[in-house]
């Protein structure tokens, strides 16, 4: 069953991000970590909306908005995956590994969808952009520059919406889910860590340093051997 | 930063041609909304208008040269969203002299020309290329640790750097105009970026391993090891994939297929 209230306020704060990201401070709200992390409080799932985040903030990494080249939305990505495995849980029960990595299959998509949105508001502000130079050259200069705070809107509703539609399809496949074969979840519980890696892996490589690979793999060596000694020490206890 | 300090340029004999501290602040935290309307013609020529205005309104009493002002800042303009904070500090230097009549409207045409380009280089280089990454992958790096304080750690971090520099590079606009460059220069953005993105590089590989480990242990049953296994080689092919441009997304379903299939066979 649809719980109206959560989708209602995943649907606001997937809005409020979407402006974050593109129109208003840029303060980094909108990343995948905290938006996705954001999505799971509002809607009673910390745990999916963390996991889903985390995987899409290692993906999403070194994507960035050079000049006019848009990047991938990768906040409407973590709204929309993390609206969808909150749904999930919520109607089957529990968050697990599973869910998370079927929510990321379905709906990682939605950050290129958002890169297609993102230009067709982009000829809205253009609209804009020529309504206010009509404006000044008519001489009412207050309703030419107050042109700029309408081309936000837009931003808010659509990827508002798109969130809020995630959270119901999230609840609409619970029961589905939760008559999936156990073989078949026990294989997408698998698939999460093995997407972290990939993602981790692909973070890495969007890092955009000198020797990534070298900082990479050293920092991944320490790890291993440090899970090593403590596992020995263990033993020999 | 003190009151004194926002009034920027150093007073003539008359108040004519000096910003109030409030109207300062006022177009500072107005300058939040330079993307609202981002359009592929202009680009930020709307936001940087509307972030100005108060100021153009307290500056320019006659509606004639206040029209010219707000239609000098509606031509084209683009640059990093946290470097504009210098150059709409800049631009209240510049107006503050064009309305005391101490220059010409092109000098503020030339500094917006002459800077946005630069300032964009670098603001992309340090904050959307280093600064952003590395926060991400340090903190993401702490999830399996600290759970959900790690997003607000990531929050903390990012804009304990990002609103204070915000802050400096509006304040330094104001105050030297033109020279903020030398200044900008000295801040020594780009090597602190590549110690940034090292950081970003570590953090990430830690994690892979983390993750794998941390999940590899979590799995109940004899085939427990070969998860953590399996993980640590996907990892590793798949930088050398995306070395060799293969899509994110082949190399997300592709590795989630495999696990998928292998634990449902082992399970």
């Amino acid at each position: 069953m649809v719980v109206w209230s959560d989708v209602a306020f995943a649907g606001l704060l997937g809005g409020l991000l979407a402006v974050e990201r593109r129109a208003f401070l840029q303060a980094m709200f909108s990343r995948p970590l905290v938006a996705g992390t954001g999505i799971g409080l509002v809607m009673d799932d910390l745990s999916s909306g963390l996991y889903v985040g985390l995987v899409l903030e290692l993906f999403h990494l070194g994507s960035a908005n050079l000049g006019a080249a848009l990047p991938e939305n990768d906040t409407l990505a973590a709204t929309g995956v993390a609206a969808a495995a909150a749904g999930m849980t919520g109607g089957s029960g529990a968050s697990t590994p599973a869910i998370w990595s079927l929510a990321i299959l379905m709906f990682v998509g939605l950050g290129h969808a958002g890169r297609y949105i993102d230009r067709a508001l982009e000829r809205y502000c253009s609209r804009l952009a020529g309504r206010a130079i009509e404006a000044a050259e008519e001489g009412e200069l207050e309703r030419a520059v107050r042109q700029n705070v309408w081309g936000m809107w837009p931003h808010f509703f659509s990827f508002g919406l798109i969130t809020a539609a995630c959270g119901v399809v999230g609840f609409l496949l619970a029961p589905w889910v939760e008559s999936l074969p156990l073989s078949l979840v026990r294989g997408l519980a698998w698939a999460y860590p093995a997407m972290a890696s990939v993602a981790a892996a692909i973070a890495a490589r969007g890092s955009h340093a000198r020797r990534a690979a070298l900082f990479a793999g050293a920092a991944a060596a320490v790890v291993i051997a440090g899970a090593a000694l403590v596992t020995l020490q263990r033993l020999r206890l | 930063m003190s009151t004194d300090a926002l009034r920027t340029v150093p007073l003539d004999s008359s108040r004519t041609g000096v910003l109030s501290a409030k109207v300062v602040w006022r177009v500072f935290f107005r300058s939040f909304l330079l993307q609202a309307s981002w359009n592929p013609q202009g680009m930020q020529n709307l936001g940087l208008a509307y972030a100005v205005y108060p100021a153009l309104e307290e500056l320019y009493p006659d509606v004639d040269r206040r029209a010219a002002a707000v239609r000098r800042h509606l031509t084209f303009f683009n640059t990093h969203p946290y470097l504009a904070a210098a150059m709409v500090g800049g631009v209240l230097f510049h107006e503050q002299r064009i309305a005391r009549g101490q220059e010409g409207p092109e000098p503020v045409a030339n500094f917006k020309a002459a800077l946005m380009g630069p300032l964009a280089a670098l603001g992309d280089g340090f904050f959307w290329l280093s600064l952003k990454p590395a926060a991400g992958a340090l903190c993401a790096g702490l999830v399996p640790v600290l759970h959900a304080w790690a997003a607000v750690i990531f929050l903390a971090v990012y804009n304990a750097v990002h609103l204070p520099l915000r802050v400096r590079f509006y304040w330094l606009g104001l105050r030297l105009g033109d020279r903020v460059v030398d200044a900008l220069a000295k801040q020594d953005l780009p090597r602190r970026g590549a110690k940034l993105r090292a950081l970003g590089a570590a953090s990430a590989g830690a994690l892979a391993a983390w993750l794998a480990i941390v999940f590899g242990r979590n799995e109940t049953g004899p085939w427990a090891p070969a998860l953590a296994a399996g993980c640590l080689v996907l990892g590793g092919v798949s930088y050398w994939l995306v070395a060799k441009r293969a899509t994110s997304y082949a190399l997300l379903y592709f590795a989630a297929l495999i696990a998928a299939v292998t634990g449902a066979l082992l399970g």
